[in-house]
């Protein structure tokens, strides 16, 4: 069995969402002007990291796959409480989508000898919730998503977990190495401690991987991408009325054809 | 590792069935219909893939749904759903039978082994959508689906890579129609996987009832403005003879089951009338009630977002205005009654 638990958290930084607008003349998504922020769901992957740690003793390395400046994810992940922070930073990333994203993830998790790899339920820019078990195909290793509570057992290797499933949930024992992904909202996630901050702030530095120190050079960006966006559009909004009523029975008049 | 694949040894439009317990997710019967079409356009063999323990009733039902073929793989070990038994069985089948387009309701069991497919065949896996079409010189599967929480809609492709898969959102087309006379062949076929695969067991699970609001003509949906308190919403539902929805601050409070939910991450719904009360009109929200045709709003906010939304709006508090509207709608129908004897 293994005593303690090496323990990882994928961070990722994405554009604020509250920032991004769509330019009016252009009709085009306007984000380079928003701020660079940790995805809100991975808040609640480092709480329940810490949580992990807490219970079982190790440590919680905190990595992102980003530009250089993606390194202040890591510095409010130390800020939190992470024992370190990898940054997966290269030219050769740029333009990876989840098959590539989640192959860099599960090489560092391996080099790291990681037990328990925790993520965010999905990002808020994409979203498309694939990086998780992306992570845990490429490295043949069990997969939670979906996850609402996690209750590790170090003594048979394991980490039992509540899962969202449709209509209730399920108690789920996963062998290790295993990959979760929590559900967005499903714990309070602590505040950092002012000491911390500093240290994140002045101390911390990241230890920096490119893709050929992960053997990944062949294998990551654009042109080993199975799938491209071939093209983005603004949604329309959807033509409302938009009347708004002084009083309940106007409100009521407006729409009692439909509902008699 | 495969690397680039020729197009041309990929056929067939691939539509998994997802079930639990014998009860097959009702996407599923959505994908048929949109994957029959995809067939056709390409003119393709629409494929119908069952894991379960005994497949061969839904199998069946594949048919009278679409499919021209459906392949079944039947054993213990597809029960209750894990992703490391359903994700090998599907790989083995993709790489045994090079599939052109393979789609997958994005429900959490869809979304959760979709990547345990993609990863080992090297597979373009495009998350989540909302519309799906093939171009028209190429047959290429041009997979639409919002992202940046919904300001913004991505076609996705994927030109050199096969299957083309994709999950697609729940509630967004109209499940396949009926019909007995269809014909289609159903085939067992070999389970290659086993307990080894699963990398877990399953302690306990605990299912209701599944309440589905994707069908209700009428939904009234809470927020955390109802500061927990769902019966004004429950009343106002009732009276109307809709159906009780909420948004994700609602569910993660405890106040409504997760099936009720409304939005990116929750349910898709096309009600004819949408009443949302004490919820703001987040993004990810609105996602969820677009197609809805009348939207009606109550905040006690003016400058909530939600009002730019919805067709009409009351600015007030809802523990005053919604059992107003209650008694307004039940005086309304009462007098319809009447009226029509
Ligand atoms: C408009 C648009 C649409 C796209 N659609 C698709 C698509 O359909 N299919 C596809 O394969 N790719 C797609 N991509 C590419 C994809 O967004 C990138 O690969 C992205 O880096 C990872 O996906 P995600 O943000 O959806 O992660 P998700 O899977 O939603 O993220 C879940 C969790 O994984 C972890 N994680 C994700 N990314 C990182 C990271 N870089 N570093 C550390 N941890 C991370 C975090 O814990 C996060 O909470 C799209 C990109 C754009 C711009
Ligand atoms: C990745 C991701 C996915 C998400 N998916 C979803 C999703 O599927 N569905 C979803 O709904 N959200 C989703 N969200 C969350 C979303 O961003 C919002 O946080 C959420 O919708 C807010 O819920 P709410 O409107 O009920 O609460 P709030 O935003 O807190 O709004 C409450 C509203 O109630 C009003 N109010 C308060 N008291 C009263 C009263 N007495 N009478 C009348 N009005 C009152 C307030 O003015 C306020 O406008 C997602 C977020 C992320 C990041």
């Amino acid at each position: 069995m293994t005593q303690e638990w090496n323990i990882v958290v994928c961070v990722k930084q994405v554009p604020d969402a509250d920032d991004v607008s769509i330019d009016p003349e252009t009709g085009t998504l306007n984000r380079s002007d928003a701020a660079a922020v940790l995805n809100q769901p991975d808040y609640n992957a480092i709480e329940a990291a810490l949580q992990l740690r807490e219970e079982v003793g190790g440590t919680v390395s905190a990595v992102t796959m980003g530009p250089p400046f993606a390194v202040d994810v890591l510095e409010t992940a130390v800020a939190l409480g992470a024992d370190d922070g990898m940054l997966l930073t290269d030219r050769a990333f740029g333009g990876s989508d989840t098959w590539p994203t989640s192959l860099a993830l599960a090489k560092i998790s391996e080099e790291l000898d990681a037990d328990v790899v925790v993520c965010g339920e999905e990002s808020t820019d994409s979203s498309t919730g694939q990086v998780p078990p992306g992570v845990a195909a490429h490295n043949d290793w069990a997969q939670l998503t979906y996850v609402e509570e996690l209750e590790p057992k170090p003594e048979d290797d394991e980490l039992v977990a509540k899962r969202d499933i449709e209509g209730g949930h399920e108690m789920i024992a996963a062998e290790l190495p295993v990959v979760v992904a929590m559900v967005f909202g499903t714990n309070s996630p602590r505040v950092a401690g002012l000491h911390r901050k500093i240290f994140a702030e002045t101390d911390f530095e990241a230890e920096e991987y490119s893709a050929s120190d992960l053997g990944i050079e062949e294998k990551v960006g654009l042109a080993n991408s199975p799938t491209s966006v071939g093209g983005m559009d603004t949604a329309d909004p959807v033509p409302r009325e938009k009347e708004v009523f002084d009083d309940v029975d106007s409100l009521f008049e407006a729409f009692e054809e439909e509902v008699v | 590792m495969p690397a680039d694949v020729d197009p041309e040894d990929y056929e067939d439009v691939w539509v998994f069935i997802e079930q639990h317990d014998g009860e097959v997710a009702k996407v599923s019967w959505e994908l048929l219909n949109e994957g029959r079409k995809l067939a056709d356009k390409n003119g393709e063999r629409l494929v119908a893939l069952v894991m379960s323990e005994d497949g061969q009733e839904i199998a069946e039902e594949a048919v009278v749904r679409g499919a021209d073929h459906v392949l079944v793989a039947d054993d213990p070990v597809f029960e209750p759903y894990r992703a490391g038994p359903y994700g090998a069985q599907f790989r083995d089948l993709v790489e045994e039978r090079n599939p052109d387009i393979a789609l997958i309701g994005g429900t959490h069991t869809g979304r959760d082994f979709a990547g345990r497919v993609a990863v080992p065949t090297y597979a373009g896996l495009t998350a989540d959508c909302t519309e799906l079409d093939v171009e028209e010189d190429t047959g290429l599967l041009l997979a639409r689906r919002p992202t940046f929480g919904g300001d913004a809609m991505a076609t996705i492709k994927c030109t050199t890579h096969r299957p083309q898969m994709s999950t697609v959102r729940a509630g967004v087309f109209d499940p396949a129609d009926r019909d007995e006379d269809r014909e289609g062949e159903i085939e067992h076929v070999e389970v290659t996987v086993d307990e080894d695969d699963a990398h877990s067991r399953i302690i306990d699970r605990v299912v209701s009832d599944v309440v589905d609001i994707t069908d209700a003509e009428i939904v009234v949906a809470g927020g955390f403005g109802t500061e927990g308190d769902f019966s004004p919403i429950e009343d106002l539902a009732d009276a109307l003879g809709g159906e009780v929805a909420a948004s994700r601050e609602a569910v993660e409070e405890g106040w409504a089951e997760p099936a009720r939910q409304v939005g990116q991450t929750g349910k898709t719904v096309r009600p004819e009338l949408y009443i949302a009360a004490g919820i703001s009109g987040a993004i990810q929200h609105l996602e969820g009630m677009d197609d809805a045709k009348t939207v009606v709003a109550v905040n006690s906010d003016e400058n909530a977002p939600i009002f730019e939304n919805a067709d009409y709006g009351i600015v007030g508090d809802l523990f005053e205005v919604l059992p107003e509207l209650t008694e307004r709608v039940r005086e309304a129908k009462g007098e319809e009654v009447t009226s029509d004897d």
